[in-house]
């Protein structure tokens, strides 16, 4: 763990430095404030200049978006041209947890405010016939079978088979 | 347990068809982290190396440069998989790629200060306790600097490299966007770097964009930096060069083509 003002308590946790406090900051809490600033929202370090800055929360962005993009192809694919900017704009303050599960939370969101397109409908529910998810712990494979049920689209897992039964409602 | 030598290209399983087609291919890489060690190696691995090609495991997620000690998990695993592919080195990142509890996701520069070539270097040390061959390491590209560095760069990777006797795995296309990006002269860099200790090359791809130069892995390599690279072995040439290629991969005529121009750069005979 890292000393108190810099640690993965997040963006709101993140107290700006006084110059006081900067001379004497370590390695470790410095370094938990930059990563803090280019991943989860927090505030830039003191003295750092904020365009290159900029430029690499940018660039680390959009690898991430390439990186979900691989692991939920469809879901990209759905949402086209808008794509990077809707995963960009949703990402820009939430720490990655993994392409697999920033998809698959991005995917739940969008359902919940019914724009998730339809191949990425028939994704999800692939996906939530294939896994338990809780939205917090890594994705476990079922060992039951189940039904994933997203926007119309269903679809069926028997041992470890998975089928798309209807597709979604475009 | 061939070192590298001649032209390699970092194996990716998007292009396993093409690498294992490459005729006169000695030489590869393969990302660290993407090699099971519980059982046998992916088998295109396994016929690049009975083909006599060498496989260095390239580690990405180790955070050397991170200023808690290196996870002795992730060591064990580079070695294992160094065993594995019965790997002459392994190469890893002066760079650190999680802090406080958070994955950056990508390779971070360190501070160039005593106290972060303190904190790299008794990682560095820690690992090559545990791992059975050498290790090469690799000064990475960054958008940013810290704003209190002591050292400049030449003065920075020397002082890693001479207290731990590592090895150097010089990207060329890093050390171009570094200096494309901070507006300084790349070959003043490799003027004062230790040529003589670089165990392979690294080449690859960028863009610009946004008033910057990235070191994208994704789009052709530009005729700068192979420039550099042809620049770079007229002074010395290290015994290898690598191109790295992560993403839109184009067709293969395409591909081929870059490793022949990686060649004719470095006068390495063709693999392709």
């Amino acid at each position: 763990m890292t000393p108190a003002g810099a640690g993965p308590d997040g963006p709101t946790g993140t107290p700006a430095a006084t110059p006081v406090e900067k001379a004497t900051a370590t390695l470790a809490s410095r370094q938990a404030e930059l990563v803090a600033t280019l991943v989860a929202g927090g505030p830039p370090p003191p003295g750092f200049a904020p365009g290159p800055l900029a430029a690499a929360r940018a660039a680390l962005l959009r690898k991430r978006a390439g990186e979900v993009a691989r692991h939920w192809p469809l879901l990209a694919a759905g949402l086209g041209p808008t794509w990077s900017t809707m995963f960009i704009e949703w990402a820009a303050d939430r720490p990655t947890g993994g392409g697999l599960r920033d998809g698959w939370d991005l995917a739940r969101a969008l359902h919940a405010r019914t724009a998730l397109p339809a191949l990425g409908a028939e994704e999800l529910a692939v996906r939530e016939a294939e896994f338990r998810y809780d939205g917090h712990q890594a994705p476990r494979r079922r060992r039951s079978p189940a039904l994933g049920r997203v926007g119309g689209a269903i679809a069926v897992q028997v041992a470890g088979r998975v089928r798309l039964l209807r597709p979604a409602r475009p | 347990m061939n070192p590298p030598h001649g032209v390699g290209i970092g194996w990716r399983p998007e292009i396993a068809g093409f690498v294992a087609e490459l005729p006169g291919l000695r030489f590869v890489e393969v990302i660290a982290e993407s090699v099971p060690t519980a059982g046998p190696p992916p088998d295109d691995l396994v016929e690049l190396r009975e083909r006599g090609v060498t496989v260095v495991p390239h580690g990405v997620r180790l955070s050397l440069g991170g200023a808690e000690p290196v996870d002795p998990a992730r060591v064990a695993h580079l070695a294992a998989v160094a065993q594995l592919l019965a790997a002459p080195l392994v190469s890893e990142h002066i760079a650190f790629v999680r802090a406080g509890g958070l994955e950056a996701g990508h390779l971070l520069p360190l501070p160039r200060s005593y106290e972060a070539v303190d904190a790299i270097c008794a990682n560095i040390i820690r690992a090559q306790a545990d791992l059975p061959v050498p290790i090469a390491l690799e000064p990475i590209a960054a958008l940013f600097d810290w704003p209190d560095d002591e050292l400049d760069e030449a003065a920075f990777l020397n002082e890693i490299l001479d207290r731990t006797g590592a090895l150097l795995l010089l990207d060329v296309a890093n050390v171009y966007a570094n200096a494309r990006n901070r507006g300084t002269d790349p070959l003043a860099l490799l003027d004062r770097l230790p040529l003589e200790r670089v165990a392979y090359l690294h080449v690859a791809g960028g863009a610009e964009g946004g008033g910057f130069y990235h070191d994208t892995h994704t789009d052709p390599i530009g005729p700068d930096v192979l420039r550099l690279l042809a620049e770079l072995c007229a002074r010395h040439r290290p015994p290898a060069a690598l191109l790295e290629r992560d993403g839109h991969y184009p067709a293969a005529a395409e591909l081929r083509t870059e490793l022949d121009a990686v060649a004719a750069a470095c006068g390495f005979p063709v693999v392709t």
